[in-house]
C-alpha cells in the first residue's frame, strides 16, 4: 500500500515489519525521526520490541551487540558524531559476526557544527567490517532496510543502511509499504548460529592469540565476498514476493556508449537521472553508475560497467584529507589493474549540505569532457574563491 | 516459506568463541610451592598426662558425635568420667584459646562424655587384639594398676589385678570424697574395665611371699601399690593426730564419727582440703594449718577457692610444733587439744614458685581444737625389690621403673611418676603396657625407642593410638602455637560455666558440687575449640582455593597438583594450621 | 569455628589464567556459587577478560559475553532486553567489570543502565588499578598508592571514588559491598541480589591483586579481611539509596592494612595518620547514614584488646 512517508519513517516502517526485537539508540539530528517513530511503535504496542534509551551511541551499539549476541534481531540508528562515537564497537559488531542493522543518516562532522548532508561520517567507517548500502529515495530506504536484515543474517555481518540527511531523511515521498505477511515470507525469524545460551555455555568474543586472529579476519572477508551473490539471490526473492525490484548493488544508466560516466551515490543519483535525460535529449553521451553497495566494494561490477567508458567522473560528497574523495579512491583502486581503463576524474561537491544541483552535475560533466586527463586528484566544485583567498590576507 | 539458499556457498563462521574448558591448561606447572595436609600436635594433648587427643575429641563432640569422642578418649584413658572430675587438667593451662579469651573447659567436656557413656552403658569400640596367651599380674587396683590392666588387655594380655582393700579403686575409692567423685561413677568405669576381661581380686594383699607365687604364674608383673602409708607428724604429741587419708576412707563407710567443734587440718595438698571439707560436711569447723603461704599450697587452686567459699579458714605460715591434751580440761568429751604453732615468714622465693619459709623469731600461736588431722603425704611399700638397683638389668622410664628379674617387672603409679596424680598414674599404666608389649615383641632394646616414637609432642606422654599405628602416629610432633592459628576465624566467646551447688546446698551433704554439662552446653563448648593442628573438615581450603584444586575424596581432602598454582591461600586460611606450604622439589 | 553454609557447586573451571592468589578469581567463584547456572556474564576488557580463557577455552560454565572496555552497563542491558524478548526472565544477567570498567571508562554506561533500573546485577571486582595493562592508577586507586602511573613520590594524592555512594545516589534498589574474605556474606548478598529481580543491583567486591598490590599470593584473603577489619572497606548494604545496613564493625588501625602491602611501603607515619583520618571520616559518615553511632576509637580499642596476645608476641 502506498503511503506518503518521510525517508526516516521508511526506515521505521521497515524495522517494524522486520519484527525487530531490540532497538537501542541515542538521538542525533537528523536521525531522530527514525527512532521517535520506533519509540512510538514500541510504546503503543505496534511493535513487540524493547527500546533501550541509552545514554550514548557507544552504549547503543553495545546494547544491540549484546542483544544480537543473545540471538534476537536488533537495530539502531545514528548519524555523524554518533557514528564516530560508535567507532570502536563497529569493529566489535563485525568481528563478533553479528547481523545488526543500523540506519545511518549521512551528516557532516564538526567543528563547525553542521547538521547537513555529508558522506564523510559513514565512509570513514569503511574498514570496520560493515556492509554499507546507500539509498536513493524513500522506497529504496524501506526496501534496503528489509534487504539489510536478510543479508546480515545470511552472512553474519552487520549492515549500515545509509541515507542522505534531510534530502532523504526529512523528505516525504510516496512509498509502497508491504504487508506484514509478505515481509514475514522474505524475512523468516532469526535462527542464530551462535548465541549466549545457558544450555550451551560459551565465551563469546574472547582473546584470540596470533595463531588464530588472522584466520578469523580472513573469515570475515570470506563472508564479505559472498555478499554480491547473496544479494542477487535475495533480489530475486524480493521481486517475487513484493512484485518490485529492489536496488542493485550498482546501477548502470546508459553507460554502454557514454563518453563520460558520472559515478554517484545517494540522492544525487536522482538528480543525475534528470541531468542525463536532459543532456541525452541534446545528443550528449552521458551515463551514470550509481553505487549502492559501497561495502563490499563491487569491484567486478565496476570493472564490467566502466571498463569500456571513455572517462569516469566521480562525484564525492565526502573527502579523505590528504588524499581524495573516497568513492574516487575506491574506483581508481578497482580499475587500476584493468588494461586500458578510463581516466578517473575526482570531484568534490556538496560537503556539509551544500546543494548539488543539476547545474553542479552539468558543470562536472563539462569539465570532464573538456580535459583529456584529470588536471588534479580532486577537483573541488563550487568553492567560493573570494572566501578562499581571504584566508591569505 | 523458508528461503532457498542451497546453491549459495555456506558462510563459514570462525569467531572467537569457546568450545573447550580451560581444564586443558595444567596450570599446576606454574607452582613452586606445594601445599600439603600435615596435621600437627595440639598443645592440650601434649600437656595431658594421658595424652588424650583433645583437639579431635572436641571436634567430634562439636558435631554431636559423643560416642566417637568418648571412644577417642578411651584410646588413651579408661577413666573419662573420673578424670573429668579429679584431674587437675593441665591441658587447659596449655590451651591456645586462652590467648583469645579463655581456655576450653576440657575437663567438663571429658566429664560430660564420660557420664554420657556411663549413662548409656556402652562399651567402647577401641581397637583390641585378641588374647596372645601372655599373662600379666598387676599389683594394686588403683588408677595405675587398672589402667595397666586395661591397656594390657587391649594388647592381648590376660590380666589379674591384686588388691588388698575390699573394693578396687585405690586412692580414687578411699581418698577422694564423694562430693568430688561419686562412688557410682568410679564403680561404673571400673566395671567397664572388668567387662573387658580384667579380673580384679580384692582383699588379696600381696606380700613378699605371695609375690613369688604370682610371679610363677605370670609372664610379667606390674606393681602399683601406691602410697598407702601415711607420713606421721613427727612432733611432740604427734601420735594424737588422726591420719587424714584413713579418715577419708572411714568416712566413706558409715562408721561412727565422734568429734564436733573445731578441728585443725595440717597440710596444704588436696588431701588436706578434702579432709577439711569433709569435716565441714560433718558439722565440724575446720582450720587448715599450712606452713607456707596460701599461694604456695600444692592443692589445685579451684579446690582452694571452693574451700574458702565454703567457709574454711586457712592459717598460713604456721608450722605445728606440739600437740597436747588441754591441761585445763582433761576429762572433757570430745577431748580438747592444744595445738602450738610456730609462725613462719618468707625468706626467699624458691625455684618452682613455692616460697621458702623460716621461723619468724619465736612468734608462737596456740589453737584450741577438738581434733587434729594430718595430710602431709604418704609413701609406698617396698614390694619386689624397689627401686631396682644396679644388680639387675633395669630401665628408668618417665612414669615407670622397669627391671628384668626372673620375669619383667615394672613399678608404676605414685611409686614412679614424676607428679603424684590420678592422670599421671594412668599414664604410668599405659607406659607399662606399651613397654611390656614391646619387650615381648621386639626385645628389651626396642622399648625406649618405641616409647619415644609414640610420644605426643615433645613431652614424655605416650599415646596408645599412636602405638597402634593410627592417624595420630602420622601427626607431626610440632605443637601448634597461638600465632599459628588464624584467629580471624574465632571470635571471643565465653567459656561454659557448669551449674554448681550453692554453699548452703553443699554443706549438709556429700552431693557433687559441680554438675555435669547438659548436652547443648557441652556441644557448644566443644565448638569453641580451635582444633589446633588437625583438619576438622571446615572446608576452608576448598572454599578459598582460586584454582578449584582442592577435592574431597571420601571425606579426606586432596590437592589436585595438575591445577594447584601454589598460591598458599589454603594454608593461610586454614584456621587451625593443619596444612603447610613447602618448597616444590623439582 | 565459623560454620560455612555455602552452596557446593562451582561454575568456574580450573586451568584458568588468573595469577596465583588472584582475588578477582575468587570473587567470581563465590558469586557464581550464589547465582548458579542460569546466569549470563558480561565481561568488559579487564584481567577477567584474560582469566575467562583464550580461544578456544572457557573458564566458566555459564555463557559469557566479552565486551569492549566501556560497555558493561549497556551490554548487560542489551542481554537483558534480548532475554526478556525471548521470554527468559529467569536467567540472571551479571555484569562483571573491573574498577576501570566501573569507576572510569565504564561509569557512564553503568550510570545509564542503573538509571534505567535495568534488571541486572552489576558487579565491580575492585583491584584498585588497571591491572590487565600493568597496574596503572584508576579513580578507584586509594590515596597513598604507588602504581606505574603514580610512581615514586608521585604516589596518588587523591581519594578513591566512592562508587557505592554514587550508585546509591541513583537510588537503585540494592547496592552493597562485599569481600572475598567474607564468603558467606558475599554469597548471601548475591543470593539477595538474585532474588531482587526487576531492577538494578550493584555489588562492589574488593579483590586483592597479589601482582599489583605487592603482596604474597597467600595473603589476598587475609588482606581483604584486613580491609574490612580496619574499615578501609566497610561491608554494608544500601536499599533504594536510603536504607543503610552495616554488616561488620571494624576498628583495627589502618596501619595493620597498609604495612603489609608493597604499594603502600613508602608511606610515612604521618601519611598513615592522614589515611586513618580519612578512613575514620568515611566510617563516621557511613555510620551516620546507618543511623547508629559507635566511637571509632573505642571500637579500635576493643579490636586491639582482642588481638592483645598477638601483639604481645610479635
Ligand atoms: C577503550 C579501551 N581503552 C583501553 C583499553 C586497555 N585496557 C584493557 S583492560 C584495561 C584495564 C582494566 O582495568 P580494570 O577495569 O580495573 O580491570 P583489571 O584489569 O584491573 O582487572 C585497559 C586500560 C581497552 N581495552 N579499551
Ligand atoms: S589455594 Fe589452591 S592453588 Fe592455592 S596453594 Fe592451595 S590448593 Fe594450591
Ligand atoms: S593481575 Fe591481579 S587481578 Fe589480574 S589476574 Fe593477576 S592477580 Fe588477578
Ligand atoms: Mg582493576
Amino acid at each position: 500500500m502506498k503511503q506518503v512517508l518521510e525517508g526516516s519513517h521508511a526506515v521505521s516502517e521497515a524495522v517494524r515489519l522486520a519484527r525487530v526485537q531490540v532497538i537501542s539508540a541515542y538521538p542525533i539530528t537528523p536521525q531522530t525521526h527514525i527512532v521517535e517513530a520506533i519509540s512510538a511503535f514500541c510504546a503503543d504496542g505496534t511493535m513487540d520490541a524493547r527500546f533501550l534509551c541509552v545514554e550514548s551511541e557507544h552504549s547503543a551499539m553495545a546494547a544491540v551487540i549484546a542483544a544480537a549476541s543473545t540471538g534476537v534481531r536488533a537495530f539502531t540508528a545514528t548519524s555523524s558524531h554518533g557514528l564516530a562515537y560508535m567507532h570502536e564497537l563497529l569493529h566489535w559488531a563485525a568481528a563478533a559476526r553479528l547481523p545488526i542493522v543500523m540506519a545511518e543518516v549521512n551528516r557532516a562532522l564538526g567543528p563547525g557544527w553542521n547538521i547537513w548532508m555529508d558522506q564523510t561520517d559513514s565512509l570513514s567507517q569503511r574498514d570496520t567490517g560493515w556492509i554499507q548500502l546507500y539509498c536513493e529515495d524513500g522506497q529504496d530506504v524501506l526496501d534496503t532496510t528489509l534487504m539489510a536484515f536478510r543479508l546480515a543474517e545470511a552472512v553474519h555481518l552487520p549492515v549500515m543502511v545509509v541515507l542522505d540527511a534531510f534530502y532523504l531523511s526529512h523528505t516525504f515521498e510516496p512509498v509502497d509499504v508491504p504487508r506484514q505477511n509478505q515481509v514475514d515470507r522474505f524475512l523468516p525469524p532469526l535462527v542464530p548460529r551462535i548465541s549466549l545460551d545457558t544450555a550451551h555455555p560459551r565465551v563469546l568474543n574472547q582473546m584470540a592469540p596470533p595463531g588464530v586472529y588472522m584466520e578469523m579476519r580472513y573469515n570475515i572477508q570470506t563472508a564479505m565476498a559472498q555478499v554480491p551473490r547473496r544479494l542477487t539471490q535475495y533480489q530475486k526473492e524480493f521481486r517475487a514476493i513484493f512484485d518490485r525490484p529492489p536496488g542493485d548493488a550498482v546501477e548502470a544508466v546508459q553507460c554502454e556508449d557514454a563518453e563520460v560516466v558520472l559515478v554517484t551515490s545517494g540522492t544525487i543519483s536522482s538528480t543525475c537521472r534528470q541531468v542525463i535525460s536532459d543532456l541525452r535529449s541534446r545528443g550528449e553521451k552521458i551515463g551514470m553508475l550509481k553505487i549502492k553497495m559501497f561495502r563490499p566494494f563491487p569491484i567486478a561490477l565496476v570493472r564490467r560497467f566502466l571498463g569500456a567508458a571513455r572517462k569516469v567522473a566521480v562525484v564525492d560528497r565526502n573527502f579523505s584529507f590528504g588524499a581524495s574523495g573516497v568513492f574516487a579512491q575506491e574506483l581508481r583502486a578497482a580499475l587500476c589493474n584493468l588494461d586500458g581503463h578510463p581516466p578517473v576524474f575526482g570531484y568534490i561537491a556538496g560537503l556539509g549540505g551544500r546543494d548539488v544541483t543539476p547545474d553542479t552535475l552539468v558543470e562536472i560533466y563539462r569539465r570532464t569532457q573538456d580535459c583529456p586527463t584529470p588536471p588534479e586528484e580532486s577537483i573541488w566544485i563550487g568553492l567560493n574563491q573570494e572566501v578562499v583567498q581571504s584566508w591569505y590576507n | 516459506m523458508a528461503p532457498q539458499e542451497a546453491f549459495v556457498d555456506p558462510v563459514p563462521l570462525f569467531v572467537p568463541c569457546s568450545r573447550t574448558s580451560t581444564e586443558v591448561n595444567k596450570t599446576g606447572s606454574w607452582r613452586y610451592l606445594r601445599p600439603t595436609y600435615t596435621e600437627k600436635t595440639a598443645p592440650c594433648g601434649a600437656a595431658c598426662p594421658a595424652g588424650e587427643d583433645i583437639a579431635r575429641i572436641a571436634m567430634l563432640a562439636s558435631r554431636g558425635l559423643f560416642q566417637e569422642a568418648w571412644e577417642t578418649i578411651l584410646q588413651e584413658n579408661p577413666f573419662p568420667a573420673v578424670c573429668g572430675r579429679v584431674c587437675f587438667h593441665p591441658c587447659e593451662g596449655a590451651c591456645n584459646r586462652a590467648q583469645l579469651d579463655e581456655p576450653i573447659a576440657i575437663h567438663q567436656l571429658e566429664r560430660f562424655l564420660g557420664d554420657t557413656a556411663l549413662a548409656a552403658g556402652t562399651q567402647a569400640a577401641v581397637n583390641e587384639r585378641s588374647a596372645q596367651g601372655r599373662k600379666a599380674a598387676v599389683v594394686g587396683a588403683g588408677p595405675a594398676g587398672l589402667a595397666a590392666a586395661f591397656f594390657l588387655t587391649r594388647l592381648g594380655f590376660t590380666c589379674e589385678v591384686f588388691e588388698a582393700q575390699p573394693e578396687p579403686g585405690g586412692l580414687l575409692r578411699w581418698g577422694i570424697p564423694a562430693y568430688r567423685l561419686p562412688k557410682e561413677v568410679l564403680q561404673g568405669e571400673i566395671k567397664r574395665i572388668e567387662n573387658r576381661g580384667v579380673k580384679i581380686l580384692c582383699q588379696t594383699p600381696v606380700t613378699a611371699r605371695t609375690l613369688e607365687k604370682i610371679k610363677a604364674r605370670n609372664d610379667a608383673l606390674f606393681i602399683a601399690g601406691g602410697y598407702g602409708r601415711p607420713i606421721r607428724l613427727n612432733i611432740p604429741g604427734g601420735e594424737m593426730a588422726c591420719d587424714g587419708l584413713s579418715f577419708l576412707a572411714q568416712i566413706r563407710s558409715p562408721a561412727t564419727f565422734a568429734i564436733s567443734g573445731t578441728a585443725a587440718v595440717i597440710g596444704g595438698g588436696n588431701t588436706a582440703l578434702d579432709v577439711a571439707r569433709t569435716l565441714l560436711r560433718r558439722g565440724v569447723e575446720p582450720v587448715l594449718v599450712y606452713r607456707r603461704r596460701r599461694q604456695d599450697m600444692p592443692a589445685f587452686a579451684p579446690e582452694v577457692d571452693m574451700a574458702l567459699k565454703e567457709g574454711i579458714k586457712i592459717k598460713e605460715l604456721s608450722a605445728p610444733i606440739r600437740i597436747a591434751q588441754d591441761p585445763n580440761d582433761p576429762e572433757s568429751f570430745p577431748l580438747n587439744y592444744e595445738l602450738t604453732l610456730q609462725k613462719m615468714k618468707v625468706s626467699s622465693t624458691a625455684i618452682n614458685g613455692r616460697a621458702r619459709v623460716i621461723p619468724d623469731g619465736n612468734k608462737i600461736e596456740t589453737l584450741r581444737v577438738q581434733g587434729v588431722f594430718t595430710a602431709i603425704g604418704a609413701e609406698g611399700d617396698n614390694l619386689g625389690d624397689f627401686p631396682p638397683g644396679a644388680n639387675q638389668k633395669h630401665l628408668e622410664l618417665s612414669h615407670c621403673q622397669m627391671a628384668l628379674q626372673d620375669l619383667p617387672v615394672i613399678w608404676g603409679g605414685d611409686l614412679a611418676t614424676p607428679v603424684k596424680s590420678v592422670t599421671h598414674a594412668i599414664a604410668s599404666g599405659k607406659q607399662a603396657a606399651i613397654a611390656l608389649d614391646t619387650l615381648f615383641a621386639e626385645g628389651w632394646d626396642a622399648v625406649a625407642t618405641r616409647l619415644s616414637a609414640c610420644r605426643i609432642g615433645s613431652g614424655p606422654t605416650v599415646s596408645m593410638a599412636a602405638y597402634l599405628g593410627g592417624d595420630r602416629e602420622r601427626r607431626s610432633a610440632r605443637v601448634v602455637t597461638f600465632d599459628e592459628i588464624n584467629a580471624d576465624y574465632f571470635h571471643p566467646r565465653a567459656r561454659v560455666t557448669p551449674v554448681t551447688l550453692d554453699v548452703e546446698q553443699r554443706l549438709p551433704s556429700f552431693a557433687e558440687i559441680e554438675q555435669t554439662l547438659v548436652t547443648g552446653a557441652a556441644r557448644e563448648e566443644a565448638t569453641r575449640c580451635f582444633n589446633c593442628g588437625i583438619c576438622n573438615a571446615c572446608d576452608n581450603c576448598r572454599l578459598f582455593c582460586p584454582e578449584m584444586a582442592v577435592a574431597v575424596e571420601n571425606t579426606a581432602r586432596r590437592i589436585n597438583l595438575d591445577y594447584c598454582k601454589g598460591c598458599g591461600i589454603c594454608v593461610v586460611e586454614c584456621p587451625r594450621n593443619a596444612m603447610v606450604l613447602e618448597e616444590e622439589t623439582p | 569455628m565459623v560454620q560455612l553454609d555455602i552452596p557446593p557447586n562451582d561454575y568456574i573451571n580450573p586451568g584458568h589464567l588468573g595469577c596465583p592468589g588472584c582475588g578477582a578469581t575468587l570473587a567470581m567463584k563465590f558469586a557464581l556459587k550464589a547465582l548458579g547456572e542460569k546466569t549470563v556474564v558480561v565481561i568488559p576488557a579487564s584481567c577477567w577478560g584474560v582469566i575467562a580463557g583464550p580461544y578456544p577455552q572457557s573458564a566458566l560454565q555459564v555463557p559469557v559475553l566479552q565486551m569492549a572496555f566501556a560497555t558493561a552497563g549497556a551490554a548487560a542491558s542489551g542481554v537483558r532486553a534480548a532475554l526478556d524478548m525471548k521470554g527468559d526472565t529467569a536467567t540472571t544477567v551479571l555484569s562483571w567489570a573491573g574498577d576501570g570498567g566501573t569507576f572510569d571508562i565504564g561509569f557512564q554506561s553503568l550510570s545509564g543502565a542503573v538509571e534505567r533500573n535495568e534488571d541486572c546485577i552489576f558487579v565491580c571486582y575492585d583491584n584498585e588499578a588497571y591491572m590487565n595493562t600493568g597496574v596503572q592508577r584508576s579513580s578507584s586507586t586509594p590515596y597513598g598508592t604507588r602504581t606505574t602511573t603514580t610512581p615514586g613520590q608521585g604516589w596518588k594524592k587523591t581519594r578513591k571514588k566512592n562508587m557505592v555512594e554514587a550508585l546509591a545516589a541513583h537510588r537503585i534498589p540494592y547496592a552493597a559491598t562485599a569481600s572475598i574474605a567474607f564468603p558467606e556474606d558475599l554469597i548471601c548478598k548475591f543470593q539477595k541480589a538474585k532474588d531482587l529481580r526487576g531492577g538494578s543491583r550493584f555489588i562492589h567486591i574488593l579483590a586483592p591483586c597479589p601482582t599489583g598490590w605487592g603482596i604474597a599470593s597467600d595473603m589476598s584473603v587475609k588482606i581483604a579481611r584486613l580491609a574490612v577489619q580496619t574499615n578501609v572497606f566497610p561491608l554494608y548494604e544500601v536499599q533504594d539509596g536510603l536504607k543503610y545496613t552495616l554488616n561488620y564493625q571494624g576498628g583495627r588501625p589502618v596501619q595493620d592494612y597498609l604495612q603489609v602491602q608493597g604499594r603502600f611501603k613508602h608511606l610515612t607515619g604521618a601519611d598513615c595518620d592522614q589515611i586513618q583520618q580519612k578512613v575514620d571520616e568515611d566510617w563516621e559518615l557511613l555510620r551516620g547514614k546507618a543511623g547508629i553511632y559507635v566511637d571509632p576509637a573505642a571500637a579500635r580499642a576493643r579490636e586491639q584488646r582482642q588481638c592483645k596476645s598477638k601483639a604481645r608476641k610479635s
